[in-house]
């Protein structure tokens, strides 16, 4: 890390340095606690066995939703990126209902835009549709 | 008018399953900062009550507590609408809520000037000590596992370092990432780890059970009865919730299960205790939000916040560079009394909104789960993009959304991690400030009366329940 002169008497790392041993510390003592048998369980009273394996390919579904978006929101604009995001989630989901799901999320997507951009004034990237329905 | 306007954004979003308070105000930033400060300021504490009190109504006819504050009202209330009397329930969590907030708004009124003054006094040294105070009894009281708690509340302090120092400006685990320099934007953790490790989290079970929305009949009223019943526990759950808020006991958590645990004994109906009880009900959303209230004294009066939800109300401030402390009531004390006014009518305005709407709100607990996590999920991005228009927040989000997903499915409290992430730089402020005054010499955290005062309370928090731990332990084996 480099240090700009001149700073004050107590050094920027001082305080990272006494996080480090803390975060260690718990760490360490966590793993011994994990060791010793008390795996972490889910808080809260959801039905279904807490113990179930996990659907990862449900859980990559979601995560690419999102990752999605992030892709798109600065090529695309935001109408694309979130109408994709919505629909995403909710096949992700379970929902099957293909017409009607893009149809949510394509007015979703276009109510939260305009809202946002018409009505309180935030930006939000326009994407190809510039021009075509103004930029905010 | 923007009272109005909050309280009904505030109770809606509430309302929706999956969201707790913290998550509705952190939600709803985006569309308070284009309004002035003052017009925000009202609509985040009617939001702030709003949010507390839709966690309410979800608790009830969904047996979907939102936020752990809920999980008592669930207990009984849900028990309640089984029973065909989930107009009652309601009704007596929404007056509860009115009395109990009313009377704890006054007592925050009167308290936190009074706090304010006495902190003005503090060192550095003293407030670096009610800082770990706050860190200690956050990470042990929250969730089941102590050792997890203090966890959360490491990779929240990771986080907080990321960026430039604010006295050198030397970076700092920003790993020649120039959006990184500013830090990590908290709003955007906030988000993040409770909106999208929870739909991360929720896909990975799959469990998509359609849960069952009680029917309400009749109106949302109480006998005179339910009254007779419900005034008392009312008073007795604000009388427990206010000043658990006030000390930093870790959430709304302690103060229900109190509650709770007060009614079903004074209770002359012990035996429906567990089948419906209506002040099983009223005592708990009593405490609920008199604790609410309770977490803004230090909050406003030392810019310590002690619950999540009391750290985004910290966040949201400091988006129109407002700094709760003790300075604020000196500096802009219309703003204290701006808001403290904005709680009276929020409070009120639910009332007046919430009983004629409630069939209204009824209705969104029927959107179809899929359309609604795939709604929060969609707009948790647009929150945290928008408070900067950079995709680099967008990244954060994603990874602080799988931490998010670890710590739910491993049992780790995420309260902690927030606290750490908003007080650990503050912590660090003061710690240097404090070595500054003495030259270098660390033996000044440790001086003076106050400090002394507060580490030996620190020591009791952690040392007490170890005892007491043992205790149990040594009496189960006898």
């Amino acid at each position: 890390m480099d240090i700009p002169q001149g700073s004050s008497i107590i050094s920027p790392q001082t305080f990272p340095y006494m996080v480090a041993i803390f975060t260690s510390l718990v760490g360490f003592v966590l793993i011994i606690d994990v060791l010793r048998g008390r795996l972490g369980t889910p808080e809260g009273d959801e039905p279904g066995d807490p113990f179930m394996g996990a659907n990862f390919k449900t859980m990559a579904m979601i995560a690419t939703a999102i990752a999605l978006h992030v892709i798109l929101l600065e090529i695309a604009g935001y109408v694309v990126a979130a109408t994709v995001c919505f629909f995403g989630v909710s096949y992700g989901f379970g929902s099957r209902k293909y017409r009607k799901d893009f149809g949510i999320s394509l007015a979703f997507a276009l109510i939260v835009y305009f809202s946002f951009t018409k009505g309180l004034n935030i930006n939000l990237p326009s994407g190809f549709f510039e021009g075509v329905i103004g930029n905010g | 008018m923007f009272g109005l306007l909050g309280t009904f954004l505030g109770t809606l979003v509430g309302v929706l399953p999956g969201i707790g308070p913290a998550l509705a105000i952190g939600l709803l930033l985006p569309v308070c900062l284009t309004v002035n400060p003052t017009s925000a300021l009202i609509m985040f504490a009617a939001i702030y009550y709003g949010a507390m009190y839709g966690g309410s109504t979800t608790s009830i006819l969904l047996n979907t507590p939102g936020e752990s504050g809920s999980v008592i009202t669930a207990l009984e209330g849900n028990k309640m609408a089984k029973a065909g009397r989930a107009g009652a329930a309601l009704a007596t969590a929404a007056i509860g809520s009115f009395v109990a907030g009313t009377i704890a708004t006054l007592l925050l009124a009167f308290g936190a000037p009074w706090m304010a003054d006495v902190a003005l006094t503090i060192q550095p040294a003293g407030y670096l000590s009610l800082i770990i105070l706050a860190f200690a009894t956050v990470g042990t009281l929250l969730g089941s596992s102590r050792i997890r708690g203090l966890v959360a509340l490491s990779v929240g302090l990771v986080i907080g370092l990321v960026g430039a120092d604010l006295q050198s400006g030397a970076l700092r685990l920003t790993f020649g990432n120039m959006n990184a320099i500013d830090g990590i934007e908290t709003v955007t953790v906030i988000v993040a780890i409770f909106a999208l490790g929870e739909a991360l989290y929720l896909a990975s079970r799959h469990t998509l059970l359609s849960t069952e929305v009680i029917e309400m009949k009749g109106k949302a009223w109480m006998t005179r009865e339910d009254f007779r019943r419900s005034w008392k526990p009312w008073l007795r759950g604000t009388a427990i919730g206010f000043p658990l808020g006030v000390i930093p006991a870790g959430g709304s958590e302690v103060p229900t299960f109190l509650s709770y645990g007060v009614e079903k004994a004074l209770s002359k109906n012990k035996d429906e205790f567990g089948k419906g009880a209506i002040e099983g009900v009223a005592g708990p959303e009593a405490a609920n939000n008199a604790n609410a209230a309770g977490v803004l004294v230090p909050m406003l009066a030392l810019g310590l916040p002690t619950s999540a939800t009391a750290a985004v109300v910290l966040v949201a401030f400091q988006s129109f560079n407002i700094q709760p402390g003790p300075m604020l009531f000196q500096t802009n004390p219309e703003i204290i009394w701006g808001l403290i006014a904005s709680l009276f009518i929020g409070n009120t305005l639910l009332l007046v909104l919430n009983l004629p709407l409630i069939r209204f709100w009824v209705l969104l607990l029927k959107i179809p789960s899929h359309y609604l996590y795939a709604g929060i999920t969609t707009f948790a991005l647009l929150g945290a993009y928008a408070l900067n228009n950079s995709t680099f927040d967008l990244q954060v989000a994603l990874a602080v959304g799988f931490i998010g997903y670890l710590f739910r499915r491993f049992g780790v409290p995420v309260t902690p991690l927030i606290i750490g992430v908003i007080l650990g730089p503050l912590a660090e402020l003061q710690f240097k400030r404090a070595l500054q005054i003495s030259q270098g010499d660390w033996s000044i955290l440790v001086a003076g009366g106050f400090p002394k005062m507060i580490y030996g309370i620190l020591l009791l928090v952690i040392i007490g329940p170890l005892v007491w731990n043992f205790k149990k332990k040594f009496a189960v084996k006898k």
